[in-house]
């Protein structure tokens, strides 16, 4: 014993020679002797610390390591959980006794600042000893001077004098060393102490001591331990013992039975029932994770139907595995602990083995936690599938606030999301869904499912993928789920529509990059970059591949109306063609027309692309139509740009176009017979009778009013809608990173605006009220609807076609009065030429006539008047009650647009109605208007022949 | 003890002290791992821990100290040299 404790002596010895030299720099500045000294001067005090008695700490590991755990908890939770995993490893180590010694200083040592960086404490120190040394070293001298004084002869000795200071005890406070109660007293170091071992030296000793200071005799013990050996004292024995329960406890905690504590059916575990009540709490509490460890082991055996159930069950058959390493340990110290109890003490001595079951309990309090957690997950599992059993796991990791809870479902969400980030990383990176199991929350719509009636790339694009809102699991923003869900749209589109699988696969070689739970900012940036990468590829393929933007432009030139020298062109080639009826069109005369005006327009200059796609053909045709109803031009879109420019779209570029096209005929037709009429009132129209010169000139009024409005009209909608239209679109497409859903958006919004603007898609609510009706009055609005199948929604469109209409109607009526005028012109001269003289010149005849013809005139109208072929009278009626009937819908129609909320719609009605030649009519005394303007319709248009009659019965009623 | 494998042991110990030294890092206890094994082996003989600790932290106050002392000579010795 005592050589071993000389032995002891002498390696401790070495041991802070070490650390001496190990802590304490090289002074260069020292040498060998002083050095020396100094190093005695550290030695003799830390020797003397060393051996001042003082109470050992509690000698149980475990005391040191809950400690520990418990401050790191306070300050740093996530590294809590890594000193459990180190602690347990250190625990498995055979070698160290002192292991809770060495955790005790650690603990002690624990934020103590760093040795690197200057203390405050020691140089306030140390300057206060320089001062007092310099102090005392001035004193010194004048004492020696004094010396000198006296005694002469001893030159300073100085060196030695100085060396002396730092050796010997009077001058000790040279350099005196910080008493180590200082230390002691640094309030940082008071606070991490625990309460116990802040007692003052003295001979209290732990009753628990067992391992460390077996040796040291214990004189006293505390009044907790007395209170503690009474109660030993005072120990029932039980049956079965405690020793016995716990030698069969790790069974129990591994599930499986045993005789003293059996399992029964249906998780339940059997407790002997001779036991004391606080044995049996125990027991209960211990028995919670043995039932719970059964309960999840059988959970991992199931079966699964899902790739994160399956993960799921991976990590917790990990955990679980983890959870018997624990249970291995804690047997190990059953094990120990029960082979050095003494059978003979109280209670088998097994307060002094260290080893108990309430230790137990509070060793497997954590374990428990877990396991509770897991099967809390395991048992919501079952009504959940993948995105939303992430959504659970990650519920608990961001939003429990237990640390410990967080830090374990953290843990678990590690392998219980590789599955869902495998199929991230094949959709976002190869554009392809591999999810058997409809797990991610991107879906494929089945065939079954898709819109019936759509064909074509805009399922690809629209329907064949869907975001399943309540399956994005909540470690990923809507925002995000959105991105990733276009990305691989965008890549599934590039390579099944865009045939570009090749870059796809490329791609997918290059940037493919392991995906996983844990660093989102990472994860996030790479999604970014990943849609970035997308986009623009995607983009460049439908600019330079399929070239939409010139698709885009083509359609606005043609369809819109855009080039207007091939239009112009193309309609004075067709006009004649299509006077006839719909029947007698025939589509080679139709194409080769068209060719026509590409070649004669400038339209030729634009590319074979262009033009291969444009095609003129009819309508279906209905009966009576003539080929103007029907004509219309069409531009081929195919896949993939198709999807920008859907079926939908194709509709509503065609219903622009008829709207065009049919303001351009009548704008043709009106322009036209004014020709013809202002080059006729120079000759064939001269008269002088009074009432056919009105009529002629409130006609020539009419005429002008309705080539103002069609003017009016038709710039509105190409320059104030149409361009302003496209320069919003080009500004929006134009953008750096312009995405193909933007750029359907952008269309969508272009075609909108146009046919909302162009008065097209325009409502008005109280239009259908007052339309509805006028439907139960009239009874028959049905012709008009069913005329006019696209139209019946929005009024404008139908205003506007009754506006048209009636204008044709009025110029067909000028053609008849032009014509009617010429047969007169003809008449007054082939009777002037039989009346006068023969051998007379014509500017003769015309310059008698000024004074015969009012009498000859008026002769004439009233004999005409009797006469039945005579046509004027009810020419004059129907062009006043035409004219009429324009200007009030045109009233109508102002009174329409001057309450528009659109600006654009409202500055239409002012440019129409710029110097106020027209009132316009409010909605309530429209229906009046409307109610005799269709009696008055009605009873002139019936001796019609033409359309006119159908128009003006349809729009006295609509 | 018996005396065992003494390479097994050596291993042992080594990763006793990687272990310590780990959690000594987490705790910043500022001990290096030379330190750290001096510690180990003076508990290991028995040394009071808490004693330990506080021989430790006095050490280090010392060793500011001589190095402020180092300091403070080098500022004499760099300024007489002018």
């Amino acid at each position: 014993m005592s050589g071993s404790t000389q032995d002891r002596n002498r390696r401790v010895t070495l041991s802070i020679n070490r650390l001496i030299s190990q802590i304490i720099p090289d002074d260069p500045h020292l040498d060998e002797e002083q050095h020396q000294q100094r190093h005695d001067l550290f030695f003799q005090e830390i020797k003397h610390q060393l051996e001042t008695p003082r109470p050992p700490p509690l000698a149980d590991q475990n005391h040191a390591s809950e400690l520990i755990r418990r401050k790191l908890v306070q300050t740093n939770p996530s590294q809590a959980l890594r000193y459990s995993n180190l602690y347990s490893r250190l625990l498995a180590l055979p070698v160290l006794n002192q292991k809770w010694a060495m955790l005790y200083l650690l603990h002690q040592l624990a934020d103590s600042p760093d040795p690197s960086e200057p203390d405050p404490i020691a140089i306030a120190e140390f300057e206060h000893e320089e001062a007092r040394r310099r102090q005392e070293e001035r004193e010194e001298a004048r004492r020696r001077k004094q010396e000198e004084r006296e005694e002469f002869g001893s030159s300073g000795p100085s060196d030695d004098e100085s060396l002396d200071g730092y050796g010997h005890p009077p001058a000790a406070d040279d350099y005196r060393p910080t008493e180590l109660r200082d230390v002691l007293k640094n309030p940082k170091d008071a606070r991490s102490f625990d309460g116990e071992i802040q007692q003052p030296p003295s001979r209290y000793q732990s009753p628990r001591t067992k391992t460390a200071r077996d040796d040291v005799p214990s004189p006293s013990k505390r009044d907790v331990a007395i209170k503690s050996k009474l109660l030993a004292d005072n120990y029932v024995n039980v049956e079965p013992s405690e020793p016995a329960l716990l030698r069969d406890l790790p069974y129990t905690l591994q599930g499986l039975s045993s005789t003293t504590l059996p399992f029964g059916k249906d998780y339940s575990l059997k407790l002997p029932s001779t036991l004391p009540p606080p044995l049996i709490s125990l027991l209960h509490t211990l028995a919670e994770p043995s039932l719970l460890y059964r309960t999840l082991e059988d959970f991992v055996k199931t079966t699964t139907k899902g790739l994160l159930d399956q993960s799921l069950r991976a990590a917790i058959n990990n955990e679980l595995r983890s959870y018997l390493t624990l249970v291995a340990t804690l047997e190990g110290q059953i094990r120990r602990a029960l082979a050095t109890i003494d059978e003979d003490a109280p209670r088998n001595g097994i307060g002094k083995a260290g080893v108990t079951l309430k230790r137990c309990v509070v060793w497997t309090r954590d374990a428990t936690m877990g396991l509770r957690l897991m099967s809390l997950i395991a048992e919501e599992s079952k009504s959940k599938k993948g995105g939303q059993l992430i959504s659970l796991i990650h519920s608990f990791s961001s939003s429990h606030g237990d640390p410990i809870v967080g830090a374990f479902a953290e843990r678990l969400l590690v392998p219980v999301t590789r599955p869902f980030y495998d199929i991230l990383r094949q959709w976002i990176y190869d554009g392809e869904l591999c999810d058997p199991y409809l797990e991610f929350f991107i879906q494929e719509n089945s065939q079954e499912v898709m819109p019936k009636g759509k064909s074509g790339s805009i399922n690809v694009w629209e329907d064949k993928y869907k975001l399943e809102e309540t399956m994005v699991p909540s470690i990923m923003t809507v925002d995000f789920s959105e991105k990733v869900a276009l990305i691989g749209k965008s890549l599934n589109f590039i390579r099944h529509s865009c045939g570009d699988a090749q870059w796809v696969e490329s791609y997918s070689k290059e940037s493919s990059k392991e995906l996983r739970y844990g660093d989102t900012a990472t994860l996030e940036a790479w999604i970014d970059e990943a849609y970035k990468t997308t986009m623009r590829r995607l983009m460049h393929l439908m600019t330079n591949k399929f070239h939409l933007f010139q698709h885009l432009q083509a359609l606005k030139d043609y369809i819109l109306l855009g080039q207007g020298d091939f239009i112009a062109l193309l309609m004075e080639s067709l006009a004649a063609n299509l006077d006839r009826p719909a029947g007698a069109q025939y589509r080679h005369t139709l194409t080769a027309q068209l060719e026509h005006a590409i070649r004669g327009s400038n339209a030729q200059y634009d590319s074979q692309e262009v033009l291969r796609r444009l095609d003129a053909r009819m309508l279906q045709l209905s009966h009576g139509d003539i080929g103007w109803d029907c004509f219309t031009l069409e531009y081929k879109i195919d896949a993939p740009v198709d999807v920008v420019v859907s079926d939908w779209g194709n509709r509503q570029y065609l219903k622009v176009f008829n709207f065009l096209w049919r303001i351009k005929r009548v704008e043709f037709a009106l322009s036209s017979t004014w020709r013809k009429v202002t080059t006729g009132s120079r000759g064939v129209l001269h008269t002088d009778h009074p009432t056919v010169q009105q009529t002629w000139k409130t006609t020539r009024g009419f005429l002008a009013e309705m080539v103002h409005f069609v003017g009016q009209l038709q710039y509105y909608i190409l320059f104030e809608v149409i361009e302003s239209s496209w320069t919003e679109l080009q500004a929006r497409l134009a953008r750096d990173d312009v995405t193909l859903d933007d750029v359907i958006h952008a269309h969508k919004k272009y075609l909108d605006s146009i046919t909302h603007k162009g008065l097209l898609g325009a409502r008005r609510r109280r239009f259908v009220g007052s339309s509805a009706g006028g439907a139960s009055g009239s009874g028959a609005p049905g012709a008009a609807t069913g005329a006019n199948n696209d139209e019946d929604d929005n009024s404008y469109m139908i205003q506007l076609g009754e506006l048209l209409r009636i204008m044709l109607a009025y110029r067909e009526s000028v053609d008849g009065l032009y014509s009617w005028s010429v047969s007169d012109f003809m008449q007054r001269q082939n009777a002037d030429i039989s009346q006068r003289h023969p051998g007379r010149g014509k500017s003769a005849a015309t310059n008698v006539n000024t004074s015969s013809l009012d009498a000859a005139d008026a002769s004439h109208l009233t004999q005409e008047g009797g006469v039945p072929h005579s046509e004027f009278p009810a020419l004059q009626e129907r062009l006043r009650h035409l004219g009429d009937r324009f200007r009030g819908k045109l009233q109508i129609l102002l009174g329409d647009l001057a309450y528009q909320p659109d600006v654009d719609l409202r500055f239409l009605g002012v440019a129409m109605n710029f110097n106020d030649v027209y009132q316009p009519i409010r909605k309530k005394a429209k229906t009046v208007a409307g109610a005799t303007a269709g009696a008055s319709g009605t009873a002139g248009g019936a001796g019609d022949k033409d359309a006119a009659a159908k128009v003006s019965g349809g729009g006295g009623r609509g | 003890m018996p005396p065992k494998d003494d390479n097994e042991k050596q291993q042992a110990a080594q990763q006793a002290v990687d272990i310590l030294h780990e959690i000594s890092t987490i705790l910043n206890c500022h001990l290096d791992r030379r330190t750290l094994s001096v510690c180990i082996s003076m508990i290991e003989n028995g040394v009071n821990p808490e004693a330990l600790a506080n021989v430790v932290q006095f050490l280090r106050k010392e060793a500011q100290k001589v190095g402020l002392a180092k300091d403070a000579a080098a500022a004499a010795a760099t300024s007489s040299g002018r």
